[in-house]
């Protein structure tokens, strides 16, 4: 440029001068060599306020949830103002699985155990298919192939719960009940987990794709070049490498399962007094009754239950502190996510 | 390449080998089987349903023969709303993170706080939306209690999509906007912002999918009526969205055809998302050749 003005000689180097090229761009030039007009740099200085606000918008929403549920959810335990309903021991409520609302009994354990049963149950499915197919497609599918599954998981992680929901309803209910169970109802863990797996799968095998592709090319030739079949370089090398992250895939998985309510509360049946009914169906084997009795968690209690009861009632303000405790095992996976990523960077 | 291998596997691996790859193979192809026995299924149920009354009537409370007009439109509206009210605040903090936090501290607490968020199950928002914007901000179940939940959802979609987007902008570009004496706003709002463009366009489609998906937040918030006028662009009234409908009618029960009122609109809401993703891809084949 000739007729630059000559303040620009002043300016910093360029960066792409190889020595400079690693040092934060913000570093360079802070002042420009003409001055802009007033108001662009009261802009300049006091717009990232603006986009501060909105990045601790985000901060104040954490701590805003975790607020209003406490607030809400403490109104079952404590004899707050407004609360003229029964109030509850911690005891009675974690401690027990008596669950009868009507005459005030509120255990929440068959919840607690119907979302560790179905979210354990899912995870058993989707979790070393999620991972399998995240070796396949990192290290063994053609390139179509590969195009093809990553739609393929868009797709099925696009479709939304109720969808799921209704497909578990209308097709796989009545197929699971005439083909196996000559005709009994088949609602229960086994189809609500079944279709929790699908929904989870395309969390597991991304990232568990990503885990297996940034695996450095090295070890793979170097476990062939010792004269292993390609599998065996998977079993014995790839998948141990990958570890710390497939263990990261399958925590996250678990944390979508254990958050999702409208597709689980459509198939499982909504039955709080699951553990009851499965210990009086004795004509059946144990499994297939832990299998196929109508059961509840507690998403699905949530969403059965918020429009029936009244707010400020005992009944009601449990379900919020049912909700907190949903958000607080969110956070318990984000924080475990965390720690596995700090001991793969270690 | 070596003329003959020195070693070869014992028998056993070599067949294990390849019984593995065969099943993987089926593995891949079992998820393909899975998807299309789904799409196929969900349309099959709901194509007898699909015709333009149903898609043009208005739905019945206890008679046969209800369409999803409104559905219809309070779907759509509330995603543009939700995306109206998310995108700025979605773009500032993401714009925040990539330009101006930096690499220390606050960056890392701030993506701590976008992935918590992101990993709130959409039930727990419900119950906030449902305590702060439902009750206390005395909303009730309408239009604006939705909207402002459902953005809830998305921003921290959109904050990590622009925050990606953004680092992905060649120093480059930006080097020669410094060096042409733009300040770091003027950069960010005129280089790096139209660069990142399609990328976050491609995220913002995205989250439009997943907010008309969307049901535990809307059956707390938005609730499970409808406006009896159409169309009604108030913010006070209830607006059921086709993923509510669908839930509703089967949960409630008292619609006679409610079975084939839930496969047409799951039918409809399937049609949408695979042209939404059919969009998706074709933004994305754009992208490409132009970074090319």
């Amino acid at each position: 440029m000739p007729d630059a003005p000559d303040t620009l000689l002043d300016a910093p180097p360029c960066a792409s001068d190889p020595a400079r090229e690693d040092l934060p761009l913000e570093t360079l030039p802070k002042e420009p060599a003409f001055r802009h007009s007033r108001l662009q740099r009261l802009a300049d200085r006091w717009s990232h306020l603006l986009f501060l606000a909105c990045g601790l918008l985000v901060v104040a929403l954490i701590g805003g949830i975790l607020y209003f549920l406490a607030a809400r959810g403490a109104g079952a335990f404590l004899p707050l103002a407004g609360n003229t309903d029964k109030v509850l021991t911690l005891r009675e409520v974690f401690l027990s699985a008596d669950w009868d609302p009507n005459s005030g009994k509120f255990g929440i354990l068959p919840f607690i155990a119907g979302s560790l049963s179905v979210t354990g149950l899912a995870l058993l499915i989707a979790a070393p298919a999620g991972i399998l197919t995240g070796v396949f497609i990192a290290k063994m599918a053609p390139g179509w192939m590969k195009t093809l599954m990553r739609q393929v998981m868009d797709l099925l992680v696009g479709i939304p719960s109720v969808v799921y929901g209704i497909f578990g309803l209308m097709v796989v209910l009545p197929w699971v009940s005439g083909k196996w169970l000559s005709d009994s109802p088949a609602a229960g863990f086994a189809v609500s987990a079944a279709i929790l797996a699908v929904m989870i799968v395309p969390t597991i095998v991304s990232l568990s794709t990503d885990a297996f592709e940034s695996l450095p090319l090295s070890l793979e030739e170097g476990s062939q070049a010792l004269g292993s079949t390609r599998w065996q370089a998977i079993w014995h090398v790839l998948i141990p490498a990958a570890r710390p992250r497939l263990l990261t895939a399958t925590v996250l998985g678990l944390g979508r399962a254990i958050g999702e309510a409208m597709a689980i509360q459509m198939v499982i049946g909504n039955n709080p007094q699951w553990i009851a009914l499965m210990r009086g169906a004795t004509d059946q084997t144990p499994i297939l009754r832990f299998l196929f009795t109508p059961a509840a968690t507690l998403t699905t209690e949530l969403v059965q239950e918020l429009p029936n009861t009244a707010a400020g009632s005992t009944w009601n303000n449990l379900l919020f502190a049912m909700g907190l405790l949903l958000y607080l095992m969110t956070m318990g996976i984000i924080l475990a996510t965390r720690r596995l990523g700090r001991q793969r960077n270690a | 390449m070596p003329a003959a291998i020195s070693y070869r596997p014992r028998r056993l691996s070599r067949v294990t080998d390849r019984v593995m790859r065969l099943a993987l193979w089926g593995l891949a192809l079992a998820f393909i089987a899975v998807l299309a026995a789904f799409v196929g299924a969900i349309l099959k149920q709901g194509w007898p349903v699909l015709n333009l009354g149903f898609l043009t009537r208005m739905p019945e409370t206890l008679d046969a023969g209800g369409g999803i007009k409104p559905e219809i439109f309070n779907s759509l509206y509330l995603v543009a709303l939700s995306l109206a009210i998310s995108l700025p605040i979605g773009l500032g903090a993401g714009i925040y993170m990539a330009e101006y936090a930096g690499q220390g501290r606050i960056l890392r607490f701030l993506r701590l706080c976008i992935e918590t968020l992101a990993a709130t199950p959409s039930i727990v928002l419900a119950l906030f939306g449902m305590i702060v914007f439902v009750q206390m901000m005395g909303w009730s179940f309408s239009i604006r209690s939705g909207a402002v939940t459902l953005a809830l959802l998305n921003i921290p979609v959109i904050t990590r999509v622009t925050e990606v987007s953004l680092l992905g902008v060649p120093r480059e570009l930006k080097e020669a906007s410094y060096g042409l004496g733009a300040t770091r706003l003027q950069t960010i709002l005129k280089v790096a912002l139209p660069y990142a463009a399609t990328g976050i366009l491609t995220g913002l489609v995205l989250t439009a999918g997943r907010a008309f998906g969307e049901s535990a937040i809307l059956v707390f918030t938005a609730g499970t009526n409808t406006s009896q006028t159409f169309p009604d662009f108030r913010l006070t009234v209830p607006g059921e969205t086709l993923s509510v409908h669908l839930w509703y009618v089967t949960s409630d029960g008292t619609l006679p055809d409610a079975r084939e009122i839930a496969a047409g609109t799951a039918a409809v809401m399937i049609v949408v998302l695979l042209v939404l993703n059919l969009s998706v891809r074709l933004l994305d084949r754009f992208i490409r050749r132009r970074t090319r």
